[in-house]
């Protein structure tokens, strides 16, 4: 019991800090991509300080303190879903489905707090929010569908497994077309552009965190941090075969190379969304509805027509 | 009837075809050295001549008023102080927009402009005075900027004594510039015995209140 505590409070602050590391990354290599310097690496950490310790704050009723709240656990709970290399709370229920559905709730959470207070930018924000995740589930469901299709299972945990054991996911054909289809669904899921289109800095004033601030800004700061870290997380572990190593005789050892390993692929996820961030301007919300429903959605239906063959 | 020709650039030529593989091109400067100037560790050179802050010729100064008359912000006003036979002008540097029509208009040249730019301060009372000066002479502006050269205003604190109406400039090498305020206007103040010279210039004065 107390291990399974220990365990599950080591996956959060190992999430929150890497997390705020990958925050960190985004701006150093988009800052670097415009010629420009950047911050140090640990600026969002003193953002989420700075956040946090703000002396008014503004609160428009329960819903509003409630929706960030409950956006901050479902990350969490997401995040203990995953397998992180051999270390998993409840690595053993983590099936596809379900991990994809925590991984939107927090949007839904930030859209409640939104909505209840009253701002009309929130309003826009918060619907064009819920069409880009109305647009992203379309390619998302065959996307899953594919991988179940493939190794017969819904379970993150038995698919990092079987990679193991066949190789990483994208070497297959079939699989790597819903990959390339998942990786355009992450970059609406970060919110990085193109697909910014539910925050839309300079569009709509910060869309639905336009009305935040103070301890509700700070975490959403960490909530942001986490759920970097459990979407690409989930990807490498998918599609990237996971992170479990076996090579040293040491138990110690072995967690703590895998879970290098996973962070590696973790940053390489995390570079292609920053590159495509950095270069692509931002699509208006029509245009992105149209994308997602043209172009991934046919490459991961062709994924999962080919992986059910 | 001559007949003019006008080039037109053609729209094919102009127009680029959209391209979903180019922007990755600009990817390349991501291992370039940023152009950045990290600016508490390096310094930028202004260009000569920069339009910063004023300098006065306390000698050649004649107190005409040229350059309150052209400034377009109001900024400067005359200044009686004991000791000289006319006003000096006293440059409001929350107003002055540095486009230099004053230095420009002056007669005798005696006041100029360095390329010092720098004055900041905070939210205080006796801070705020220091956007409010006489300016110096050009040869001291002059020596503090090559010194320090890092183009700050060269007073560090301003002294008002309210009574004695005594002024201090605390220079920023640590010497102190003193001198003492009679009045502000074209009219001589009551205190400064009128002498002949400032005479002549009280109808002009007049006229302009008109
Ligand atoms: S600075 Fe020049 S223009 Fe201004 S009062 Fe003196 S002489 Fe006249
Ligand atoms: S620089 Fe221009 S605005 Fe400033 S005092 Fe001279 S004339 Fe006025």
């Amino acid at each position: 019991m107390i291990e399974t505590v220990l365990k599950a409070l080591f996956i959060l602050l190992y999430a929150t800090f890497v997390g705020f590391m990958f925050m960190g990354i985004i701006r150093i290599v988009t800052a670097r991509i415009h010629r420009r310097v950047g911050p140090p690496i640990y600026q969002p950490i003193l953002d989420t300080i700075k956040l946090l310790s703000k002396k008014s704050n503004i609160t428009h009723g329960l819903i509003y303190d409630f929706g960030i709240l409950y956006a901050v656990g479902a990350t969490i709970l997401a995040v203990m879903f995953i397998p992180l290399g051999s270390i998993g709370v409840l690595r053993a229920y983590g099936d596809l489905v379900l991990i994809t559905f925590l991984l939107e709730i927090p949007m839904l959470g930030i859209m409640f707090a939104a909505m209840s207070s009253g701002n009309p930018y929130a309003g826009i924000g918060a619907q064009r929010a819920l069409l880009t995740m109305l647009a992203i589930q379309v390619p998302l469901g065959f996307a899953i569908v594919a991988l179940a299709e493939y190794y017969g299972t819904f379970s993150t945990y038995q698919i990092v497994m079987a990679q193991q054991v066949s190789g990483w996911s994208i070497a297959h054909l079939p699989l790597l077309l819903a990959a390339i289809a998942y990786d355009l669904v992450l970059q609406a899921m970060f919110g990085k552009e193109p697909f910014d289109i539910m925050i839309a800095p300079g569009e709509i004033s910060l869309g639905p965190m336009v009305e935040f601030g103070g301890k509700h800004m700070g975490l959403l700061n960490i909530q942001h941090a986490i759920a970097l870290f459990a979407e690409t997380l989930f990807f490498s572990n998918i599609f990237l075969g996971g992170g479990v190593v076996t090579a040293f005789s040491s138990s110690v050892l072995n967690t703590i190379a895998s879970l290098g390993v996973l962070l590696v692929k973790q940053i390489a996820v995390l570079l292609v969304a920053t590159f495509m961030a950095a270069i692509f301007p931002r699509f208006t919300i029509d245009q992105a509805a149209k994308f997602y429903w043209k172009w991934p959605t046919i490459i991961a239906a062709l994924g999962a027509i080919l992986a059910s063959l | 009837m001559e007949e003019i020709t006008f080039k037109i650039a053609q729209e094919s030529k102009i127009r680029k075809k959209p391209s979903f593989l180019k922007p990755w091109m600009s990817l390349k400067y991501l291992f370039k050295k940023p152009v950045t100037i990290k600016i508490p560790y390096e310094t930028i050179e202004p260009a000569k001549n920069y339009r910063g802050f004023h300098t006065l010729n306390w000698k050649t100064c004649i107190g005409c008023n040229m350059c309150g008359q052209i400034c377009p912000a109001r900024a400067i006003e005359m200044t009686w102080i004991e000791g000289q036979k006319r006003p000096r002008p006293k440059i409001d540097y929350g107003r002055c927009t540095f486009c230099q029509f004053c230095v420009e208009v002056c007669p005798t040249n005696a006041l100029g402009f360095v390329e010092s730019y720098m004055l900041t301060t905070e939210w205080k009372e006796e801070e705020l005075q220091l956007f409010d000066w006489v300016p110096i002479p050009p040869e001291k502006f002059r020596e503090i900027q090559e010194t320090y050269r890092d183009w700050k205003f060269p007073v560090e604190r301003m002294k008002f004594n309210k009574e004695t109406k005594e002024v201090t400039y605390y220079l920023r090498d640590g010497t102190e510039f003193k001198f003492k305020i009679l009045g502000y206007g074209l009219k001589p103040p009551a205190a400064a015995k009128p002498k002949p010279a400032e005479k002549k210039e009280e109808p002009k004065a007049e006229e302009k209140k008109e």
